[in-house]
């Protein structure tokens, strides 16, 4: 597995793809389990992002919400299909978790 | 509200971008102590990022306003969604903006510096084959990607589709850059994942509320996608024995009485306050409602209850959120890279 890089300017990650993946064929899509729990299961509108939160450099899975709050699936180390550990709260420096507070 | 990893600031460490539902975008600063409180972040005059709709912290209500009109913007817009870009490749980076109302994306440039971002006051419509772009579902979230590998930065959006019952589904699409750096020109809408129809008998797919982002996830070389959003289905009905058909009418008969007790409740409440003002009306509707609480929360356990033991019999239309990986079987190995 290649691990996700980050860059140091403008910090934002990518990919590339090829010119001939315009229009990918995509396996049927299956559920990301964390854990022993589907990833993102019963959150409001989760959203997904890959990032490596610990540096271990494996690419994490963040999710975030409706009411604002970040999650992260660790990537487990080992071969094979990534596995993820189970859902954990992002904090933040005062210890709570990160939350946007919707409103 | 989708996550952006992205040095917002400048200052060498990542820091998270989001718009959220209240109607604007916000920042987490990362600091050598972790994660900072979120903040807002606001123009060039301090003002508020907003399209129309906007959560109003002062009146805690919802608002609008057409104080950041652009062109053809469609004065229903709610922004929820943003992701930090340098538009003009000038160094500085820039905010484009999703409106989850029309599926309309907009910019705002920043006339600042990569440190102390200034944000322009009026909301650009972006363009995709000459037009503003007009995401099928309505904007979910967007996200940056080189899609096809020619070193420049393709917009991707997710959308969201009928969210709460059958309609029509959300897609993912990207819009290829066909500009540059400098000037990006977007290329009209490839479909990686088509709206969802639904009608399945199980989750198969997210079919509404698409929030994606790209990832080499089983490190094959290419862009695989991974898809937060709500799967809709309703399974295959049972064969009911004859006693269970009767139960099931005699359930049904008692759900009827109970969700018109609850209706009853609510439309007296709706009577007491006909004819007085919006203030008086909210206190009156929140007086009589507490007093009647018992009642309605007995209602709600009783339908809940007959709900429970009816599923099993008659299942009814399900609705659960997951994350999905859609595995790209179709390009050529190529390591991910980054900008």
């Amino acid at each position: 597995m290649k691990p996700m890089k980050t860059a140091c300017f403008p910090l934002f990650v990518l990919a590339t793809a090829t010119a001939t993946a315009q229009s990918p064929t995509f396996a049927a899509p299956v559920r990301l389990m964390a854990g022993d729990k589907f990833l993102g299961e019963n959150r409001l509108f989760p959203s997904p992002v890959y990032h490596d939160l610990d540096g271990d450099g494996l690419f994490d899975v963040v999710v975030g919400d409706l009411p604002g709050r970040l999650t992260v699936a660790r990537r487990l180390p080992g071969d094979g299909p990534p596995k993820f550990a189970a859902e954990t709260k992002v904090l933040a420096a005062n210890g709570a978790q990160v939350d946007l507070k919707n409103w | 509200m989708s996550p952006q990893f992205v040095d917002f600031d400048a200052d060498g460490r990542l820091d998270i971008v989001a718009g959220i539902f209240d109607g604007s975008p916000h920042l987490v600063r990362g600091s050598a102590a972790g994660w900072q409180p979120p903040e807002q972040i606001l123009d060039r005059d301090g003002a508020r990022i907003v399209f129309n709709q906007f959560w109003n912290f002062d009146t805690k209500k919802w608002d609008s306003t057409h104080r950041c009109d652009g062109p053809g913007q469609t004065g229903e817009g709610h922004l929820t969604s943003a992701i930090a870009m340098d538009w003009d490749g000038d160094g500085d980076l820039d905010l484009l903006l999703g409106d989850h109302s029309s599926g309309r994306v907009y910019r705002r440039t920043n006339e600042g510096t990569p440190q102390q971002p200034a944000f322009s006051t009026r909301n650009e419509p972006v363009l995709a084959a000459g037009k503003p772009i007009d995401v099928p579902g309505t904007v979910a979230t967007l996200r940056l990607v080189d899609w096809n590998g020619d070193g420049l930065l393709d917009l991707a959006a997710g959308s969201m589709g009928d969210a709460y019952s059958n309609g029509e589904g959300g897609g993912v699409y990207v819009y290829l850059n066909t500009g540059t750096k400098q000037a990006p020109v977007f290329a009209a809408p490839i479909t990686l994942v088509e709206r969802s129809r639904k009608g399945g008998t199980e989750p198969l797919r997210p079919d509404s509320g698409l929030y994606m982002d790209f990832g080499d996830h089983d490190g094959d070389g290419d862009l695989d996608l991974v898809v937060g959003g709500y799967s809709h289905w309703t399974p295959k009905p049972i064969e009911l024995t004859a006693a269970q058909t009767q139960r099931v009418a005699a359930l049904r008969a008692e759900l009827a009485v109970a969700e018109k007790g609850s209706a009853a409740i609510m439309e007296a409440i709706d009577d007491a306050t006909k004819g007085l003002a919006e203030a008086a009306a909210d206190k009156k509707r929140e007086e009589l409602s507490a007093a009647r609480l018992d009642e309605l929360v007995a209602f709600g356990k009783k339908r809940q209850a007959l709900q429970n033991e009816l599923d099993p019999l008659v299942p009814g239309p399900k609705r659960a959120s997951f994350v999905w990986l859609y595995e790209n079987l179709g390009s050529a190995a190529k390591p991910a890279a980054v900008r």
